[in-house]
């Protein structure tokens, strides 16, 4: 596998799944790949298919209704796939605590391998989780 | 051939809901549009119902990101309304500036999204390139680029430093040239025009019986502004103009956005100035709130937003209801979208401005036998628009 | 004379429990006058219907509506109660307001009050819930 990893980390592809965010996340997320902080220097594509994707980013807590789906899309992602979780939400539910439409654990939904608090995490924050996640791959 | 079903979503967030369109086509042009939402259902009036009147005010914040200042400006109107509270002048400049930065930033993330999805990767990369100083002043006020935290019942919490007001405008003047420039842009391009003019029209009367607001309806000459109506804060003291425009379709909505900028640019100048020299506190202590009902409302980047909120005298709402913009505008896709050609049916769901960072990433769900998917709509669009540019410039 | 007092003068002893605010108007109406009324408040005055608040209150289910008068920027809301918790009903305003559908199918979904008349009366957001929902989503009493 060591060697299948570091093949990957030469260029991530990116694959987006909103849980149910309030889309700050997301847009944070786009913002990495627009001119000042630019992620595509780093080799890091947003792809719109989960069958291209090495990576797959999660945010929001994760609504009942959404999560059958979030799994399905998980199964049909090529493996080895690395899920990273943006905000606060997915891991503690943050706010939505109390919420009755939100799923107790998100580890039965999808395997989570790293996590980057923050509501909503700095682009800067971002882009170091990234770093370190390449490097981990290279290891 | 009619009756092909194509499916769209059900990925695509909007503040407590996303929705999965399932659009009807026969040959190229849609005939039939339905949409199902629920998959962001996080139930916010529930736990604010929970929580007391000023956690409900963190709480409303992260119904939607970009919206982060109009909800809970328009939640403490609704509390402010239950008593009466008068809010400090100063506080009433800071809530209009920050509700005003909102909505520049706001319109210049639509803008680079609507040019994405023509095809037009330059716009989008520009728009979010300017949008960068926004969000720095924002952070200057507020400490935080996005969910900014600083509103509260009877007043703000974080005051604007007038040794840094100079600075901050000269930031703001540069976002305001570059928005001359996309008013230029906008008016000059010709593929742009043949692109946009007269797609997905939403008539008048179809603006009236949805009851559609913000730069929807105005963009179909319906008038109707909250900030001119129903003025809070400092609205009655600043001087803007509401923008009406006649045909209702995208590009006026593209214009409508554009000249609305202008406007709040001029809106924050006057709140600088004004801050320069108003004193006085930021804050009202506001002690206890009475048994009553309010409502409070705000115009959003995207329209009205409304909060209702009912207190029995203890220190939570005994109901809190939430109506986002959104939703009441995106009802008129029934009547906008139909008609229209595969290719414009994107940007027509995407004039709006539903906060769709997800609608081009939606997923290729379910079923095996439909084989288009929302990515080819994209490329469709994308298609359209070289094609219309390749004629202009071969001519 | 105002749009407003014109408004009371009109529908005289069909609205009850008046209560006036700055901008802001309440009041009760019966579930057979609601129809008229918001005719009224659209067609009339040029109301647009901002939304309508479900309620459960001890004494019943609560909707209130909430037109709003965009030239004044006035509110008018009309308030229906519905004492029947097991089997509520209420005449649907669709056919005046064609904005209501989802308003009135969010109302169905939360609290179980199903409005008659109502082209598509169906779950807004828990539509193909893929868990079983046994009763509407807020309702706390059985």
């Amino acid at each position: 596998m060591g060697w299948k990893n570091k093949q990957l980390s030469k260029s991530l592809w990116v694959f987006h799944v909103s849980g149910s965010p309030c889309n700050n996340c997301d847009i944070e997320i786009l913002d990495l790949l627009t001119p000042k902080y630019d992620v595509e220097r780093l080799g890091i594509k947003l792809v719109g298919s989960v069958r291209h994707a090495d990576v797959m980013l999660v945010t929001g807590v994760i609504n009942r209704k959404i999560a059958p789906k979030i799994k399905k899309l998980y199964s049909q992602a090529p493996k080895p796939i690395f899920v990273v979780s943006i905000g606060t939400c997915t891991p503690s539910a943050s706010v939505f605590k109390q919420s009755y439409n939100r799923v107790d654990n998100p580890e039965d939904v999808i395997p989570i391998d790293m996590y980057v608090p923050g509501c909503p995490p700095k682009p800067e924050a971002m882009i170091e989780a990234v770093a370190k996640l390449i490097g981990v791959l290279n290891e | 051939m009619s009756g092909n079903r194509i499916p769209l979503g059900p990925f695509h967030p909007l503040l407590e809901e996303a929705e999965f369109f399932e659009i009807k086509v026969d040959g190229e042009t849609v005939v039939d549009i339905d949409m199902e939402i629920g998959w962001m259902h996080r139930g916010h009036e529930y736990i604010s119902e929970m929580s007391s009147f000023t956690q409900s005010i963190y709480l409303v914040e992260r119904i939607c990101g970009i919206c982060s200042t109009s909800h809970p400006l328009a939640c403490v109107h609704a509390v402010e309304d239950i008593d009466n509270i008068e809010i400090p002048i100063r506080a009433r400049y800071i809530r209009t500036l920050v509700g005003e930065l909102e909505r520049i930033h706001s319109h210049l993330l639509w803008l680079g999204l609507a040019g994405h999805f023509i095809g037009y990767d330059t716009v989008w990369m520009w728009a979010w390139k300017y949008r960068e100083p926004v969000l720095q002043i924002i952070e200057a006020i507020s400490g935080n680029r996005n969910h900014y935290g600083i509103m509260r019942v009877g007043g703000v919490s974080k005051d604007v430093d007038p040794s840094n007001i100079p600075k901050l405008l000269e930031i703001l003047d540069t976002v305001d040239k570059k928005m001359d420039m996309f008013a230029k842009v906008v008016n000059d391009d010709p593929v742009l025009k043949k692109r946009l003019v007269g797609v997905g029209v939403l008539t008048k009367q179809d603006a009236i019986d949805y009851c559609a607001v913000g730069p929807t309806s105005r963009a179909s000459g319906v008038r109707g502004d909250v900030r001119k109506d129903d003025p809070s804060d400092a609205y009655d003291l600043v001087d803007f103009n509401e923008i009406v425009l006649q045909n209702g379709d995208v590009y006026d909505k593209l214009v409508l956005r554009v000249l609305e900028t202008k406007e709040s640019i001029k809106i924050c100048r006057q709140c600088f100035e004004s801050l320069k020299t108003a004193k006085g506190s930021i804050i009202n202590n506001v002690k206890e709130i009475s048994p009553g009902e309010g409502i409070g409302r705000y115009e959003a980047p995207r329209g009205e937003v409304f909060h209702y909120m009912r207190s029995d005298g203890t220190n939570r709402p005994i109901r809190h209801k939430v109506r986002a913009p959104s939703y009441v505008n995106i009802p008129t896709y029934k009547a906008s979208c139909i008609g229209v050609s595969i290719s414009d049916a994107l940007i027509t769901l995407a004039a709006v401005d539903p906060c769709y960072c997800c609608t081009e990433r939606s997923l290729t769900i379910t079923d095996i036998n439909q084989r288009s998917n929302s990515l080819d709509i994209l490329k469709l669009s994308k298609e359209k628009t070289e094609k219309i540019r390749r004629e202009i410039n071969g001519k | 004379m105002s749009k407003l007092e014109k408004f009371i003068e009109e529908m005289g002893d069909k609205i009850t429990r008046k209560i006036d605010k700055k901008r802001r108007f309440y009041f009760n109406v019966k579930n057979e006058n609601l129809r008229e009324v918001s005719e009224y408040l659209f067609n009339n005055i040029g109301c647009r219907l901002s939304t309508a608040t479900g309620m459960e209150m001890t004494y019943g289910i609560e909707i209130l509506y909430h037109f709003s008068d965009d030239d004044t920027g006035q509110y008018y809301c009309p308030r229906v109660v519905i004492k029947d918790k097991k089997n509520p009903e209420v005449n649907s305003i669709v056919t005046i307001v064609q904005g209501a559908e989802w308003i009135e199918r969010e109302i169905f979904d939360f609290w179980g009050v199903i409005f008659t008349d109502h082209p598509r009366m169906e779950k807004l957001l828990t539509l193909n819930h893929p868990e079983k929902l046994d009763k509407p989503m807020r309702m706390k009493e059985e």
